[in-house]
């Protein structure tokens, strides 16, 4: 066995045997990604840091018959560690001990006397304490700030910590100030002695598109054209390939299920497996690929290009008045997407308090989950109820209106939280707004595909299998002569009177893994049928929901309420938690929806009813 | 003077009953005792009140630093918060602010093994006039008093010179702009000698028009915590040259341009970083 192997798994590495580990450190947007993948190209592992919700990209290059492997560790702005990422960059660097870190790394800092005198007294106590110790006197800085991760490493030496103590409390509390303008002024003499600078004309030009990009007049126009055109390539190239592959999808489920019963297995078996489980997963991964293979792609272009954070500066005004950050435009962009990368899209808000605001309220955009069941009871209620011409008008604006309120509720709903349960939580406002980039293709279809659709359908397909077994035996397994899921949605009819709908919201309970399978659900139930079924196979929806049970144009309207505001999937759900890890903030994430849902189809009910409208 | 049953609850706001049984309980886990001159913390209950007062400064810290509360509202949140985390949670916190001496209000903060620092100084009532000093520490209670230094925009550090001082009005100069105070708010502002750190003088970067440059001169004391923390990584230390850059479509936040950088930064944060006006030059509009 190689004798380098144990010490490059504890560092994490996957590449097998490289010769030399390389560490990519520095600040954001400084082109570390652009190196990383200049020199690994495609042969790159991506995933997270172990532990943390931290993107984590390794990459392999020879040169020369030696293996280098490249850890391009997450953008810092400083190593005083403030951040999750400024911690993994810094425990990666000095625990980790890469065979070289390539970096602007400050040597010796020129900083105040006491300072300095401080940090030379601690360096010479570290030395003989750990003699051949690298940077003793960055080392006896970092103690002097009181940086933990340090103290512990050098728990050993308590009289070191002792005097640490007592020197930091000789300096004046600008300190950390001293160090950081040091910092600056050594990778000033770095930069003057090592960077060419040639003219201004990339800086002219890019000042000039950004003029545009965020002008009064043009800013916002510019943004909603492009937003809008990104749902509109995203919903008109997905339909066919959805219907191509829920035909395929489906097909195989009739072939398997006939299959079971050549070969004479028990029906409720061939039930179970095929009209479940498997029905379940088809239609999750039917109806959540082929957008998410789409859309994704595009936004990570304008991610690439350096224009999202360009909507973030210009609708940042909107969200401050919300306590929210303006990044948030960009996490509820992705929620129409998939709430759950959403969430994870969160990561980009490096102020706690604003993260956490952003992942509780991101299910208040409808994901395109949704975007099917709300499209389609506007036109079976709000545009059937018009002339031809208006009808597909009618039933766009009332999608557009939908998407309105749930972007009102989620202004209103980070203002509450933001002034109550999260008031406690950290918060610093930072946007940089990087130099506009030429999009990388190859990378971009990479991250997007891999990184965000694939991961996010895995998520959503673990959730799926059991959700689509257990509503095959809801559907099939009869108590005193009815199905578990009439019955169920028998108890929970007076709940669901009283918000202007029926017993069918049990097909929220049910369908809780994923949004897409909310109304098929609903379908089965109504038709007495044993699987879920779309509303393809109906002649007339509207005679079945109108005609047989009672719908009016309030529990079309509450139907599509509740599904905006109502709880969070069960892939978010899992997705907050694994971002958060806390049991309060996931309990939050998914109560506050819910709660939210209640009220409102509550209130318009009860106004119904006061109206006298139904 | 001494400490009674009658004065506690009148400090504490409380009957005397519910003190009686307080104390009683106090006395039980050997936490006070009485002396000669009425109650008195036992060493033990020496100990564990500085850790009291130890927690309830940090909580302090953090909520001004981090969270960002108003300096009037922390008093109150420090106080349910002080009693309910484990000590442990309580090293963490310190260390993640790194170690603060003094909580916003100017008052030292005990360390883990109960040292605290006695900086001498006197309440502004009795320091000699003309002579300049720095506010060492505003009591924060009663909490009507400490509304009415803070709306007048004392801090702790901000230089002072007393200007004239009678039994029944007090007037003092802070900063450059001159404030009448009642004796009995005045006494809640304790005084020592001025240290000789010069204060930046300045305007804020609010003051610059899109397509203003400056060089920065210090970020505003007031500034503390994860907010200080990202504009010093950001860049924006005294000496470098800032341009404000970008107006966005509702003129806040503005991007500046800083070591070749665009950053956002809201009017709240921009007002923290002070300019030097000498070395303005207006751009093109």
């Amino acid at each position: 066995m190689d004798p380098g192997a144990p010490r490059t798994a504890a560092l994490g590495i996957r590449t097998p045997n490289p010769d030399y580990v390389v560490a990519l450190a520095g600040n954001p947007n400084t082109g570390k990604s652009t190196v990383f993948n200049a020199l690994t190209g495609l042969r790159q592992h991506t995933g997270n840091w172990p532990g943390k919700t931290v993107a984590r990209a390794e990459g392999v290059l020879e040169h020369r018959g030696r293996k280098y492997a490249l850890v391009d560790l997450p953008g810092t702005y400083s190593l005083l560690s403030a951040s999750v990422d400024e911690e993994i960059a810094r425990d990666f660097i000095l625990f980790g001990r890469p065979d070289c870190t390539i970096v602007t790394r400050p040597r010796r800092l020129e900083v105040g006397a006491p300072l300095a005198r401080a940090a030379d007294e601690l360096a010479v106590m570290l030395d003989r304490a750990y003699p051949g110790l690298p940077s003793a006197r960055w080392i006896g800085m970092r103690l002097l700030d009181g940086d933990q991760r340090v103290r512990e490493a050098v728990r050993g030496g308590a009289d070191i910590l002792a005097r640490a103590d007592a020197l930091r409390r000789t300096l004046d509390g600008a300190f950390r100030d001293r160090l950081v303008e040091a910092i600056y002024a050594e990778a000033q003499r770095i930069a003057a002695r090592a960077v060419r600078q040639t003219g201004r004309a990339r800086v002219d030009a890019d000042h000039w598109v950004d003029r545009v990009l965020t002008s009064r007049i043009f800013g916002l126009p510019i943004m909603l054209a492009t937003l809008a055109l990104v749902f509109w390539i995203t919903v008109s190239l997905a339909n066919v390939p959805s219907e191509l592959l829920a035909g395929f999808l489906f097909w195989i489920e009739e072939q398997g299920a006939a299959a079971f019963g050549r070969l004479g297995v028990p029906a409720w078996i061939a039930g179970l497996i095929w009209h479940g489980t498997y029905r379940g997963l088809a239609w999750v991964v039917s109806v959540m690929l082929p957008p998410m293979a789409i859309f994704f792609p595009l936004f990570t272009i304008l991610e690439d290009l350096g224009y999202l954070p360009r909507v973030a500066f210009n609708l940042d005004r909107l969200f401050r008045r919300a306590g929210a950050h303006g990044k948030q435009a960009l996490t509820m962009s992705m929620g129409f997407g998939c709430n759950a990368a959403g969430v994870i899209a969160t990561r980009i808000i490096d102020s706690p308090r604003e993260r956490l605001i952003a992942i509780l309220t991101n299910t208040f955009v409808p994901c395109n989950g949704r975007f099917p069941t709300l499209i389609l009871l506007a036109s079976v209620f709000v545009a059937a109820a018009l002339p031809a011409h208006l009808a597909a008008l009618a039933a766009a604006g009332s999608v557009v209106l939908v998407v309105l309120i749930g972007v009102i509720v989620t202004l209103v709903a980070s203002w509450g939280m933001s002034r109550t349960v999260l008031r406690g939580e950290p918060s610093a406002f930072t946007l940089e707004l990087p130099p506009f980039r030429r999009p990388d293709v190859i990378r971009i279809l990479y991250t997007s595909l891999i990184d965000r659709t694939l991961f996010v359908l895995m998520r959503a397909v673990k959730v799926a299998v059991p959700a689509g077994t257990i509503i095959w035996i809801l559907g099939n397994v009869p108590l005193g002569g009815r199905s578990l899921s009439a019955l169920a949605a028998g108890l929970l009819d007076p709940l669901g009177r009283a918000v202007g709908l029926d017993g069918v919201i049990m097909a929220f309970v049910i369908a809780i893994p994923a949004n897409e399978i909310v109304l098929p659900t609903v379908l089965m139930v109504y038709a007495g049928a044993g699987m879920m079924i779309g509303p393809e196979g109906f002649d007339n929806l509207r005679d079945l929901l109108v005609g047989d049970h009672g719908w009016t144009l309030l529990t079309a309207v509450n139907l599509m309420l509740f599904s905006l505001l109502h709880n969070p999937c069960g892939t978010t759900i899992w997705t907050i938690w694994a971002e958060t890890r806390s049991p309060r903030w996931t309990a939050l994430g998914a109560l506050v929806p819910l709660g939210v849902a209640f009220a409102v189809t509550f209130a318009t009910a009860t106004l119904a009813r006061i109206l006298g409208w139904i | 003077m001494p400490v009674t049953l009658e004065s506690l609850a009148a400090r504490l706001g409380r009957r005397t009953g519910a003190v009686l049984r307080l104390v009683e309980r106090m006395h039980a886990d050997g936490l006070v005792e009485t002396g000669p001159s009425g109650l008195r913390l036992t060493a033990t209950g020496n100990d564990w009140a500085l850790q009291v007062v130890r927690a309830h400064r940090l909580w302090e810290r953090y909520l001004s630093d981090q969270a960002g509360w108003p300096l009037a509202d922390l008093h109150a949140e420090a106080d349910r918060r002080e009693h309910s985390r484990p000590p442990g949670e309580l090293d963490a916190l310190d260390a993640g602010l790194g170690h603060p001496p003094h909580d916003p209000h100017g008052d030292p903060i005990p360390t883990a093994s109960g040292d605290l620092e006695r900086k001498p100084s006197v309440s502004l009532t009795r320091w000699p006039v003309g002579v300049p000093g720095e506010i060492a520490h505003i009591e924060d209670e009663p909490a009507a008093a400490y509304e009415q230094i803070l709306a007048m925009g004392l801090r702790p550090g901000a230089q002072i010179r007393v200007i004239e001082s009678t039994p029944s009005r007090l007037l003092a100069e802070v900063d450059l702009a001159q404030h009448s105070l009642a004796p009995i708010v005045a006494a809640g502002v304790a005084v020592r000698p001025a240290a000789h750190i010069p204060t930046p003088v300045g305007v804020p970067l609010t003051a610059l028009r899109v397509g203003d440059r400056a060089t920065v001169s210090a970020l505003d004391a007031s500034c503390q915590g994860l907010t200080r923390r990202r504009l010093l990584d950001l860049g924006v230390t005294p000496g470098v040259t800032i341009e404000a850059a970008l107006p966005n479509p509702f003129g806040d936040p503005l991007a500046y341009r800083v070591r070749g950088t665009l950053i956002a930064l809201r009017s709240e944060q921009a007002q923290h970083v002070i300019v030097d006006p000498t070395t303005i030059t207006r751009g093109a509009h």
